[in-house]
């Protein structure tokens, strides 16, 4: 049990090295954004597909947004991604078509497997172009957007592009506060200094792109994935392409208002992380591939992330079962040592990043709502927690993974 | 009864300190004083011409006056909306009017003149300029920013500290420092010593006027005539370390090295090119795609690349290249960049630190 514990708290301290090791690259280090002043070319034809089931509420405002980007308008064709809708979204969409003839081609689909990575692979009969974008119904892409995607594609290494999501219904409750926070860690310092680094940015499968010929060569959307962009993410990485990070390339996203949306949300994030760590976890670290070490490390890392929840659980359960069973691995002072040193830095390192996070957004008040973010890493752990379980229980009691769509808040038609 | 009251205070006081640390979080979410989603620009001020439309915006007023004192041929002077004052300049020769503070040849003033203007050396302008035919500055002068329906000439040694846009074309004299955004409907010629940000123009010349050179670009003998999409598909291979292409070489398709690459003299790539360490061309040598290092890249005299040309860390670009086409333009961007007499190149050249122009050895 002890030794158990004791392989817990070095995973636990290799990710707090690795927080601080992100934040301070990010605060202190050499910043890469080879791309993004790529701003003259002979621009290539690009698809933006736009996946969506039931987005009324949203549809409108991405489609009239990519109505009015400066990319060339007969390089650029809108794929509105239906999936199976049974609201108006449908009607929205070919309302646009008629208004902008020529710009935007449907793809209503009726039928066939759930899920946006099905959806997006029925849809690739459409596609015809070597860059592919793709964003969720709920994004709004800003006037520069597209031709600061598509540029990274110029390098022939590049198989994939992320750009930045930034939450637009900050200012709703405290949960879209907290989300606001964990956003800002995530891409800001996180996805950057993975960039910087040149370890593994994550495909984010929203704001992002994909080039059509690297897509092929690694066998197309996976549609038994939960997150095609985690499963896209470690396919490229594994057939020698490269998925870069664009943090200023600025999308504004939706989140989750409520906190049963939320938690459907980070569950479904996390079975298909846990999905992806399976399939490539070892794959990745002793396969014989193009990745390099530093990359090999990452990734996984990267894949555990979400691991990482029931893990600390299980950690607590040991630390409260072996004080409890009288068992004193350490000598008393240096155990006390040990506990008030992580105590100082160690849960402090996620807290740390988004803090830098924050400063790194030239943002100030926000900032004090850092310790309502407890709550928000309580909720997370235990929701993550109960997927993983269920993940595990799947082949005894015969669940199916299913897609569950994420909601939408936004009240305007 | 003390027992139990010390308790609750205990208690109490615990709370308290709990509460503590939540206390400015608790106004936070109350008061909401930074709740907004993060600015992300939807306006997109990226475009290099952003400062000078909101400036022509800013001043339309004062250049629907400017009219009639070019009709009259007078001055005048006033103030715009935000407390800016201006001077309006109707004929070509009252720059002897211009509103100087004595020791320090400065003016505050913002100044637009309806005709051509040319104006002596040293000079501060603190405010922008508008010029609605052509501007031919002194030299050693400091310019804030200059917006121009003409052409510009910029005197040696002279400053433009924010932008510059002109819808002709601007010369810039040796050693001039160009900070900000520089662009022009036409053509941009930078003279030896000359320092730069950001560039942009369907033609940016370094060294030599327009006239002195080739019009479009053409293409080195032995290289493609007809120009081949700079956007290059399928195809491409992969090395794990460095790699010598030998001169005169033709690759189709992209190539990928993990090490440095050299392109041999007049070596022909049919595609796009990245390397991860340093990246050469020796002279002559044609890329139809983009060329791109992850750390510093140095190109031959002669040479042609079709499309970007980026590198991480530094790129130095020698004598009588080309890079884009006036038909396909195209970006070079680094955060050094140097640039020898005899370059041109179509589009936007972007140096994040610091560019230059320097005179061929």
């Amino acid at each position: 049990m002890i030794y158990c514990l004791f392989a817990i708290v070095a995973v636990i301290s290799l990710y707090t090295a690795r927080h601080y090791w992100f934040t301070l690259n990010r605060l202190f280090g050499f910043q890469r954004h080879p791309y993004i002043d790529t701003d003259t070319a002979d621009w290539p034809q690009v698809t933006i597909l736009v996946a969506g089931h039931n987005e009324e509420k949203v549809i409108s405002h991405i489609l009239a947004a990519l109505m009015g980007v400066n990319y060339p308008p007969e390089k650029m064709l809108v794929v509105p991604v239906n999936d199976r809708s049974t609201d108006r979204t449908r009607e929205i969409i070919d309302r646009f078509c008629q208004d902008h003839p020529g710009r935007i081609r449907p793809f209503h689909r009726t039928g066939g497997k759930g899920g946006k990575a099905a959806a997006l692979k029925d849809a690739m009969e459409l596609v015809g172009t070597e860059v592919i974008l793709i964003f969720d119904a709920d994004y709004i892409p800003g006037t520069g957007l597209i031709k600061q995607l598509v540029a990274p594609f110029f390098d022939p290494e590049v198989g994939g592009v992320m750009g930045r999501v930034v939450p637009l219904n900050v200012g709703t409750n405290l949960l879209t506060r907290l989300l606001d926070l964990e956003r800002s860690g995530g891409y800001q310092v996180d996805q950057q200094a993975r960039m910087n680094l040149r370890l593994v940015p994550q495909h984010g499968g929203t704001v992002a792109g994909v080039r059509l010929s690297a897509l092929r060569e690694i066998g197309g959307w996976n549609d038994d994935s939960l997150t095609e962009d985690t499963d896209l993410t470690y396919r490229l990485l594994l057939h020698g392409w490269k998925t870069v990070y664009q943090n200023r390339s600025e999308c504004y996203e939706e989140v989750p208002e409520t906190w049963q949306v939320r938690i459907k949300q980070i569950m479904r994030w996390a079975k298909g992380h846990n999905q992806a760590l399976a399939s490539y976890g070892l794959r990745l670290l002793f396969g014989k591939h193009r990745a390099t070490l530093r990359e090999r490390i990452d990734g996984f890392l990267l894949l555990g992330v979400y691991i990482m929840a029931p893990v600390t659980l299980l950690g607590w359960l040991l630390a409260l079962s072996v004080f409890y069973e009288g068992i004193a691995p350490l000598h008393g002072v240096i155990a006390l040592l040990s506990i008030t040193a992580y105590s100082a830095v160690g849960n402090f390192a996620a807290f740390f990043e988004i803090a830098a996070a924050a400063r790194l957004d030239y943002t100030r008040q926000r900032i004090c709502l850092l310790p309502f973010l407890i709550l928000g890493f309580g909720v997370s752990i235990f929701s993550v927690s109960r997927a993983f379980v269920s993940q595990l229980m799947a082949p005894l009691t015969g669940a199916q993974f299913h897609w569950d769509k994420t909601e939408r808040f936004r009240t305007t038609p | 009864m003390i027992a139990a009251l010390a308790t609750a205070g205990l208690f109490a006081l615990a709370g308290a300190l709990f509460l503590l640390p939540l206390i400015p979080a608790i106004v936070e979410l109350r008061l909401k004083r930074d709740a907004q989603a993060l600015n992300v620009i939807q306006q997109y001020a990226g475009d290099i011409r952003h400062f000078s439309f909101g400036f022509r915006s800013y001043a339309s007023d004062l250049l629907a006056s400017l009219e009639r004192c070019v009709a009259s041929g007078e001055t005048a002077t006033g103030t715009l909306p935000h407390g800016d004052r201006y001077l309006l300049l109707g004929r070509a020769d009252t720059t002897q009017l211009l509103p100087l503070s004595a020791s320090e040849k400065k003016c505050d003033f913002v100044v637009a003149a309806g005709t051509d203007l040319t104006l002596p050396d040293g000079i501060t302008f603190a405010k922008e300029m508008y010029a609605s035919r052509q501007l031919t500055g002194g030299a050693n002068c400091t310019y804030r920013a200059i917006l121009s329906d003409d052409e510009v000439r910029l005197g040696r040694a002279s400053k433009v500290i924010r932008w510059a846009h002109a819808a002709k074309s601007i010369h810039a004299e040796q050693d001039c420092d160009l900070y900000g955004r520089i662009s022009s409907e036409v053509e941009i010629d930078l003279q030896a010593g000359c320092f730069f940000q950001r560039l942009h123009a369907p033609r940016i010349a370094f060294g030599l006027p327009a006239a002195q050179q080739d019009s479009a670009g053409a293409l080195p003998l032995d290289q493609p005539a007809e120009p081949i999409s700079s956007f290059i598909a399928a195809g491409r291979r992969l090395v794990d370390g460095d790699l010598k292409i030998p001169a005169r070489e033709i690759v189709e398709g992209s190539i990928v090295t993990r090490g440095g690459l050299h392109i041999g003299a007049g070596a022909q790539i049919l595609g796009s090119v990245k390397s991860n360490h340093h990246l050469s061309v020796d002279s002559g040598a044609f890329v139809a795609g983009s060329l791109i290092s992850a750390t510093t890249m140095h190109i031959g005299a002669d040479c042609q690349i079709g499309g970007p040309v980026i590198a991480e860390h530094e790129i130095l670009i020698e004598s009588g290249s080309r890079c884009g086409t006036f038909d396909r333009p195209t970006t070079v961007s680094a955060p050094v960049i140097a640039v020898e007499e005899g370059v041109v190149a179509f589009g936007t050249i972007w140096a994040r630190h610091e560019g230059h122009a320097v005179a061929k050895p």
